[in-house]
């Protein structure tokens, strides 16, 4: 339980300074169409890898999910 | 050769016979097509489009969604009887049996595609100033394509749990290319183009009808076997 | 987790040499993929200089490309399996087929949603008829029909024979299909990463990039793939230990 805890809290405060140095690498990124839709894209990069590792992670726990079904039901035997 | 050919007729003939006596699939499949035709004239505004435009969609649109109702019972009869378990002990290949199927499917459905024809004709004034011949074949080697998968889909779709529902899910995406190389070489025809711009579109057909006509037979078994 | 689980000798009590060797290949290789996508963020969102034309939206493709590799690979698997499966009747064929179907359904969603998010700005639509992405459209029909087919009968066995039929003939039909969409008009989407000799938007680094992408997105799909092979052995081995008990009990009485 606690290993799970700490492991969160390092995940999110990685995932907020992740956040914090994209952002300043994005806002010198500077040709003039980039800047034009620098505002919208950052969201779209930003929306695709959450998409990825969301469909991923979805699989993984599907998975899981089978093999923890399997080993109930070698318990109940 | 000659013995595996006598097997296809007789389960043709044998499928015909019935739905000539009770004529349960041709009166759905008809009447479809007169009320599809029926809406669709209620549904295009006239005055913006010119059906003529439009024709050849509407036909390959009121082919496949007609023809699906028909074809999806191709085997209801043998799976309520309990025909299929007759059939499959007698010395009939699986493959002539399909091919039998695939053989009064197309029979019944070119009835129905010319009923399409003279429907559409007669309701939305159209004028055909192409190829008859060229349009002959378009539209034989179109419908030999739907049949051929719909048939072997409609095997799977009574065998299952979720029945008819099935089959569009199944079968749309993969009748793409018959959707559009049909689609495409009719409105071309209709415009009165020459047959060199549909050749192309015939010989994809022909290729599409004759790899699923192949495939579909071999895989048949897979299908039907307990 | 899901390493632990994997590494304290599985499910099975005794476990062949072949489960355990496999069983290693989930963790190895799982732990080489976390390890190359890690580098792959770091490449993707640090490294790499920004695209000169399409700006900050062009860093979509670092798993776009990778995804559609993995989503190809994925059902040329299950046809493959498929056909071999028909043929020999081998079960294992079937959970590799369906490992496969997973994988390739997963990653054509991920080609299908990351696509259009590019696209937005850089063709200014969110769809398009686009040859590519119709083809990925259709392919992802056709392969909901295949899990649709297998689960929908009442015998287990008659729904894989189904699926492999389903996967059999969209395979055939993908080259038809794609002969169709590639008859609407196409904008440009082959030139912008498919040829590698195009200076102007390949670089180096750029291609470095890609390449740590197809190599992780490989790595993961080679972990998650056995993973979900080894599992449905597992589904296989309790279900026939399930349908045997009763038979044995009747004849204990």
């Amino acid at each position: 339980m606690m290993a799970r805890k700490w492991f969160f809290r390092s995940t999110t405060v990685v995932l907020v300074l992740f956040l914090v140095r994209v952002n300043s690498a994005w806002a010198q990124a500077g040709t003039p169409l980039g800047e034009q839709t620098l505002g919208r894209a950052y969201w779209h990069v930003f929306t695709a890898y959450a998409i990825l590792w969301l469909l991923v992670l979805g699989w993984i726990i599907s998975i899981v999910r089978r093999l923890r079904r399997v080993e109930e039901r070698l318990v109940q035997e | 050769m000659m013995a595996y050919l006598q097997f296809v007729w007789a389960i043709a003939r044998k499928d015909l016979l019935v739905e000539f006596r009770t004529h349960e699939r041709l009166t759905a499949m008809g009447a479809f097509t007169v009320l599809v035709g029926l809406l669709f004239s209620f549904a295009i505004d006239t005055a913006l489009v010119r059906t003529q435009d439009i024709a050849a969609a509407l036909i390959w649109m009121t082919i496949i969604f007609g023809g699906l109702l028909g074809m999806g019972r191709t085997f209801r009869m043998e799976e309520q009887d309990g025909a299929l378990s007759g059939i499959l002990q007698s010395p009939i290949p699986l493959d002539a049996l399909y091919l039998g199927k695939v053989l009064a499917n197309f029979i019944l459905l070119s009835m129905m595609v010319a009923l399409v024809f003279v429907v559409f004709t007669a309701f939305f004034r159209l004028q055909f100033s192409g190829s008859v011949v060229a349009l002959l074949g378009v539209v034989s080697l179109g419908v030999l394509g739907f049949v051929t998968l719909t048939t072997l889909f409609s095997a799977m779709a009574s065998r299952s749990t979720m029945g008819e529902s099935l089959l569009p899910v199944l079968v749309f995406p993969l009748l793409i290319p018959v959707v559009r190389f049909g689609t495409q070489a009719t409105s071309r025809l209709y415009a009165g183009r020459p047959i060199a711009e549909v050749s192309g579109d015939l010989r994809l057909l022909a290729v599409f009808a004759i790899v699923f006509t192949i495939a579909c037979a071999w895989l048949f078994r897979f299908v039907i076997e307990e | 987790m899901l390493l632990l689980r994997w590494s304290d000798g599985g499910v099975q009590s005794g476990g062949d040499v072949n489960q355990k060797q496999m069983q290693l290949g989930v963790g190895v290789l799982g732990a080489l993929g976390v390890v190359s996508v890690l580098m792959l963020h770091w490449m993707v969102f640090f490294w790499v200089p920004t695209e000169s034309t399409m700006g900050v939206v062009q860093r979509i493709f670092y798993i776009h490309v990778p995804a559609w590799w993995i989503a190809f690979l994925g059902f040329g698997l299950v046809a493959l399996c498929s056909a071999v499966y028909l043929w020999l009747g081998d079960e294992r064929l079937d959970r590799a087929a369906v490992a496969g179907a997973e994988a390739g359904m997963i990653f054509t969603t991920v080609g299908l949603l990351t696509g259009p998010l590019w696209g937005r700005v850089a063709w200014g639509t969110w769809w398009e008829w686009e040859p590519r992405l119709t083809l990925a459209l259709i392919l992802w029909f056709i392969y909901l029909g295949y899990f649709l087919v297998r689960k929908s009968t009442v015998n287990p066995e008659q729904g894989k024979r189904f699926a492999a039929v389903v996967g059999i003939i969209g395979v055939l039909d993908i080259p038809l299909i794609h002969i169709s969409v590639t008859w609407f008009r196409s904008l440009h989407p082959e030139a912008v990463i498919l040829s590698a000799d195009n200076p102007m938007n390949l670089e180096a680094s750029m291609g470095a990039t890609i390449g740590v992408g197809l190599l992780a997105f490989t790595l993961i799909f080679a972990s998650l793939f056995l993973a979900r092979y080894l599992v449905s052995g597992y589904e296989h081995e309790l279900d026939l230990r399930d349908a045997a008990l009763p038979v044995e009990q009747g004849a204990e009485a």
